[in-house]
């Protein structure tokens, strides 16, 4: 028996159907706009900054302290970098812990209630945590504002976005890289950190390099936690405050004078070059782990 | 070949035989796997001669692969999966009390359908399972790669690319990789779950030369498909049909004059 497809083209010329294109059309303009609601704002920001931090810029900002917009930046400086360091260890520590237990041991309630928790956590608005910061731990705790309430504040803030990106990436590890190690003799532990671990480690190092732009470009919690001085960071992690970029931005802006507005835009660019450089130094994390990558 | 017992402790009486060539590697008794309840097979006594190829045949569903994954244990964290009887390796249960899993897994490799090989360099590769059980000290590895990928046919293609990805090879250098990598960490038997059933007919012949080479210093389990690979391969065969093991004996004489029926039916491509 022969079966005729009538609709079967003779020949590989022609255009496809009107409908197709206006769809193909459609599509790619929807990519456009997205796209350019991405761009744009970016570039807006990055360019004010640039324009207005440049012109009156001078590096002894990096090397004075200061505060109430006169002096320089250093105190501000290092004292978010240390939240940021602080960050990376904490939450990051926490978060990959957390993940790891739920990709790979959670079965049943726990697990449940410990992704429930952290989902309504990450919901939690900034400032209602660092009320709460304020009071259990500056206030209840006696920590005054510090260092470390500052950065106890902003872990809690910033667990579940590690967490959820370590045991998402862990997850999507090939079932079949585990049986290999299972079957080559490898211990759980072995399999884990050899393989699974290594595998995600793309995965986890977004979530940390999200976290780690979250807690440096944080206001409001630490408004609440870390208190401000014009004073370099201490090894003290209670009773001392502690210096923010953030807090120089959204002060000294409306300060009257001159310098303390340029010293506003000059946060403003450093607290830019630092987002910048974690993207960097995550993006080079990335791409060297992932030589070998089966996706390459 | 012997080095190591399952068990810290190798006081049984397992050890002294365990030297003897005629004596099989691998035994069977009375076993049962079931997922759930619904067994796959049942009653199955047999014994796995020791330094030949034996092939494990049956239609799709018959419990070769589930049979294959119990020997080294990997089935021991599937869902519902339970046994019942006794796998003795030497002399030894599999499933005492005090076995360590890792020195089973050492001793009884295993070889999957689709290559597998880790995303780490070709080199990191082989000596993965080296480095996992601490066999030889970090300076030795270089040397254990060029073996091991000698030993494989392997070496000549990818000398000069050590570091590169794995992933890169062809699907038939990267199962031959993953044979290297599991012959590197010494082990007495190997397990192999369709192990040419992805690969092009060229490579096919090579993994099948190379598995007749690796005889009779390793014990080779191969579940297999394909017939013809069976009779060219295998000096005995198993044949898995209805929930059981109808029929095990020297190739030659299951595919020319079986004595069940079922196998008869089955290897003139009757059923399955
Ligand atoms: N994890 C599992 N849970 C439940 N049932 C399973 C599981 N794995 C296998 N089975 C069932 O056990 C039976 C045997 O499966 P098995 O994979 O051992 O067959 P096989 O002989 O290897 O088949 P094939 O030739 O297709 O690979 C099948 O009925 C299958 O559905
Ligand atoms: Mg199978």
């Amino acid at each position: 028996m022969t079966v005729t497809c009538s609709e079967h083209p003779a020949s590989l010329q022609g255009r496809p159907a009107m409908r197709r294109k206006v769809a193909d059309a459609a599509a790619l303009a929807a990519g456009y706009v997205a796209l350019a609601m991405i761009a744009v704002p970016t570039i807006w920001v990055v360019a004010g900054v640039l324009q207005r931090a440049v012109p009156g810029w001078s590096w002894g900002v990096l090397t004075h302290t200061g505060a109430a917009g006169a002096g320089g930046l250093e105190n501000e400086i290092l004292g978010s970098l240390v939240l940021t360091a602080g960050t990376l260890v904490l939450a990051g520590g926490v978060g990959v812990l957390a993940g790891i237990y739920l990709a790979e041991y959670a079965t049943g309630p726990a697990g449940a209630v410990l992704r429930g928790a952290s989902e309504v956590l990450a919901g939690i608005p900034s400032i209602v945590l660092g009320y709460v910061g304020y009071l259990a731990l500056v206030v209840a705790l006696h920590w005054s504002f510090s260092l470390a309430a500052g950065l106890v504040t902003l872990a809690v803030m910033t667990v579940p976005y590690v967490m959820k990106s370590t045991e998402v990436a862990l997850r999507q590890v090939p079932s079949a890289y585990r049986e290999g190690a299972e079957a080559l003799g490898f211990s759980p532990l072995q399999a884990l950190r050899r393989i699974s671990l290594r595998t995600a480690l793309p995965g986890i190092v977004t979530g940390i390099l999200v976290a780690l732009a979250i807690s440096v470009g944080e206001t409001a919690p630490l408004l609440y936690t870390a208190g401000f001085t014009s004073a370099n960071p201490s090894a003290a992690l209670v009773h001392r405050p502690i210096a923010f970029l953030t807090y120089a931005i959204w002060t000294f802006y409306n300060q009257p004078s001159k310098s303390a507005v340029q010293l506003s835009f000059d946060a403003a660019l450093i607290l830019l070059v630092i987002v910048l450089l974690l993207i960097v130094v995550g993006r080079v994390i990335v791409s060297l782990s992932e030589r070998h990558a089966e996706t390459r | 070949m012997r080095r190591t017992a399952l068990e810290p402790d190798p006081s049984d009486l397992a050890t002294s035989r365990g030297h003897e060539s005629s004596y099989p590697v691998l035994e069977a008794s009375s076993l049962r796997l079931q997922f759930g309840s619904t067994t796959v097979l049942s009653d199955l006594t047999v014994a796995i001669p020791r330094g030949q190829i034996t092939a494990l045949i049956g239609p799709t569903g018959s419990g070769k692969s589930t049979l294959l994954r119990t020997l080294n244990r990997m089935n021991d964290r599937v869902k519902g999966f339970s046994h019942d009887g006794d796998v003795l390796l030497e002399g030894e249960s599999i499933f005492g009390r005090n076995v360590n899993l890792m020195l089973l897994r050492r001793r009884i490799g295993m070889l999957f359908q689709r290559p597998n090989p880790f995303p780490m360099s070709i080199g990191d590769n082989v000596v993965a399972g080296v480095r996992a059980h601490r066999i030889a000290p970090r300076k030795q590895h270089r040397a254990i790669v060029e073996a091991r990928l000698k030993e494989v046919g392997l070496w000549d293609s990818v000398s000069g690319r050590l570091a590169d990805s794995p992933f890169r090879l062809s699907g038939g250098q990267q199962q031959l990789l993953c044979l290297a990598r599991a012959l590197a960490v010494g082990p007495d038997m190997l397990l192999l779950d369709e192990p040419t059933s992805s690969l092009d007919p060229g490579s096919v012949e090579t993994v099948e030369a190379l598995l007749r080479k690796l005889v009779p210093a390793l014990t080779l389990v191969v579940v297999t498909h394909n017939l013809a690979q069976a009779r060219r391969i295998a000096e005995q065969t198993m044949f898995l049909f209805g929930g059981r093991l109808v029929e095990f004996g020297p190739t030659a004489q299951l595919f020319e004059s079986p004595n069940e029926p079922e196998t008869m039916r089955y290897v003139t491509g009757r059923i399955g």
